[in-house]
């Protein structure tokens, strides 16, 4: 809708009022969350200044942020490897959970066999193999990569495996009639139809994967690859430098929301076209 | 009533239906049963050559059965029969098909939904037919669309866009306009009709009007029974939808129905 479309309907005292509405409504949806948080730093500032708190116990806001500039480039090079075991797992975890509920899909015998399985390695608190994992696996990368992957892939499989299900029934009926081969079946119905389901376990997944990854660098120390942000936690917390796990702990937040803004962008793309999830309707 | 349904009559009008089009008939002939229930029993169902035979009955009735069982889908039901067209060849890949659901991709735009047939098929798409196909339904503005930007009407009309461009030669249609307002419907019926000229139809409906609107042969299925009933005068379909005969045939039906 163009403003020259508009121009009629604000005449109109109840649309105006509609509009008033939806415009503050824009303006709040970031200016609370934003007053919000300048809020809670002024009264953490304060806690701590007027109970003359020690900072290696609770360090006010000031001194996060100045550890935040001041150790930025060894926190941005842990940023950067915890990222990078980040977004490998989650690739690992897509091409796993997704391969996965193909396979499932089109084989009810490997279903069968192995869906129990996926289900225990799930349900099965990853701090508990991973020390295992480490014992294992000689690689602190390929550790990492499996404790991440093994958090995160089981999402993408349920979600894509239920989206695979969930064929429209008619549309099932016109591939037969057009006598579709399985795998257009496949190819042109079950997967743009799981699409959407996928999306939605992706972004879970997406989160999951950060998670598996700072649970991984906790169990398996620094030694070989570097450190990550929660090894960089870790080691700050044995020196009693509060500030700086306050700082990196900041940054794998900031972490896990770019990346699920990133799968928010992803799928809005993906599906702003045609499925209902996306779709404006225009009345 | 003035119908005539006896075949020779029938015939004799088959001059004015047909197009450059000819399609063959298809007789269905058998027994249908649903876990040992008894559906129907010993019927027959003709499909009249290149013209429009609609099966008229009250929802729950079993009408969709028996396209589907032409249409070699899943019914659930055991069918004891043979379904042969009246040129005695394989009916596989000669069917096309319509529901009261669109069935449109809704990831596909509205050239991509019409192509579906040939691009599962691995046929090249005759895209010059196609947008003449799209051009004559009245879609050429919506080309570029997607199934969520469409009214219902026009969903429905690249539906029949989509089995158009099919060219087989027995459509099958269910229930493709109740789920229309009474204009749309008018004008789709209109436009099937047109269009459908010369291919032999089978309409499923719970609507008498539009069976007597557009049947050139009318089955009524109700207790477990198909009977035929005789058309609406006139063998041109559509009939006017003021035509006085058949609106009063249509009238008929609907008794029929209710009693």
């Amino acid at each position: 809708m163009t403003m020259a479309d508009r121009a009629p309907a604000l005449l109109d005292a109840e649309e105006s009022r509609r509009q008033a509405r939806a415009r503050a409504e824009r303006i709040a949806r970031w200016a609370l969350p934003l007053v919000m948080l300048l809020g809670t730093l002024w009264l953490w500032d304060r806690i701590v200044a007027w109970n003359e708190i020690p900072h290696y116990i609770l360090p006010g806001p000031g001194r996060v942020w100045d550890s935040l500039t001041g150790d930025w480039a060894m926190l941005w090079e842990a940023a950067l490897l915890t990222g990078k075991i980040t977004l490998m797992a989650l690739a690992l975890a897509v091409a796993g959970g997704a391969g996965l509920a193909i396979l499932f899909n089109q084989s009810k015998l490997l279903e069968l066999s192995l869906y129990p399985y996926a289900v225990i390695l799930q349900v099965t608190p990853v701090v508990s193999i991973a020390p295992l994992i480490f014992i294992y696996v000689e690689s602190k990368t390929a550790g990492m990569l499996l404790c991440a992957w093994i958090v995160a892939f089981f999402p993408v499989l349920s979600s894509t495996t239920l989206g695979l299900n969930s064929v429209d029934h008619n549309l099932r009926d016109l591939f037969r009639i057009y006598g579709a081969t399985r795998w257009q079946k496949l190819w042109l119905l079950q997967l743009p139809s799981a699409l959407p389901y996928f999306l939605g376990g992706l972004k879970i997944a997406g989160g999951l994967s950060l998670i598996g990854a700072v649970v991984a660098e906790l169990v398996a120390g620094t030694g070989g690859v570097g450190a990550g942000l929660a090894a960089r936690i870790q080691e700050a917390g044995y020196r009693l430098n509060i500030a700086r796990m306050f700082a990196a702990l900041s940054m794998i937040a900031a972490m896990g929301v770019v990346i699920f803004a990133a799968l928010s962008l992803l799928a809005h793309l993906l599906l702003r076209k045609w499925h209902d999830s996306a779709i404006k309707r225009e009345t | 009533m003035a119908g005539n349904v006896g075949s020779d009559s029938y015939e004799s009008h088959m001059g004015v239906i047909r197009d450059s089009y000819d399609a063959p008939g298809l007789r269905l002939a058998g027994s249908v049963r649903f876990g040992g229930v008894p559906l129907l029993a010993d019927v027959t169902l003709d499909l009249a050559p290149g013209g429009w035979t609609c099966l008229l009955g009250p929802s729950g009735s079993g009408k969709s059965t028996l396209l589907r069982l032409i249409a070699g889908l899943d019914t659930g039901a055991d069918f004891d029969g043979t379904i042969i067209p009246s040129d005695d060849k394989d009916l596989s890949g000669r069917v096309a098909y319509m529901a009261q659901d669109d069935l449109l991709m809704p990831w596909l735009d509205l050239r991509g939904n019409v192509a579906l047939g040939a691009r599962l098929r691995g046929d090249p798409v005759d895209w010059p037919r196609l947008d003449a196909l799209v051009d004559r339904l009245g879609l050429s503005d919506h080309a570029a669309k997607r199934p969520a930007k469409l009214s219902g009407g026009q969903r429905q009309r690249v539906a029949l866009a989509r089995t158009l461009m099919e060219n087989k030669d027995f459509v099958l249609l269910d229930e493709p306009f109740s789920a229309l307002d009474a204009r749309t419907r008018a004008d789709m019926q209109d436009l099937a009709a047109r269009h459908l000229a010369g291919r032999t139809v089978l309409l499923v409906t719970h609507d008498p009007m539009e069976a007597a609107r557009l049947g050139h042969k009318i089955y009524l299925m109700e207790n477990n029974a198909l009977s035929e009933i005789p058309p609406a005068p006139g063998a041109t379909v559509p009939r006017p939808g003021d035509d006085a005969a058949m609106l009063s045939h249509g009238a008929a039906l609907l008794e029929r129905l209710r009693t």
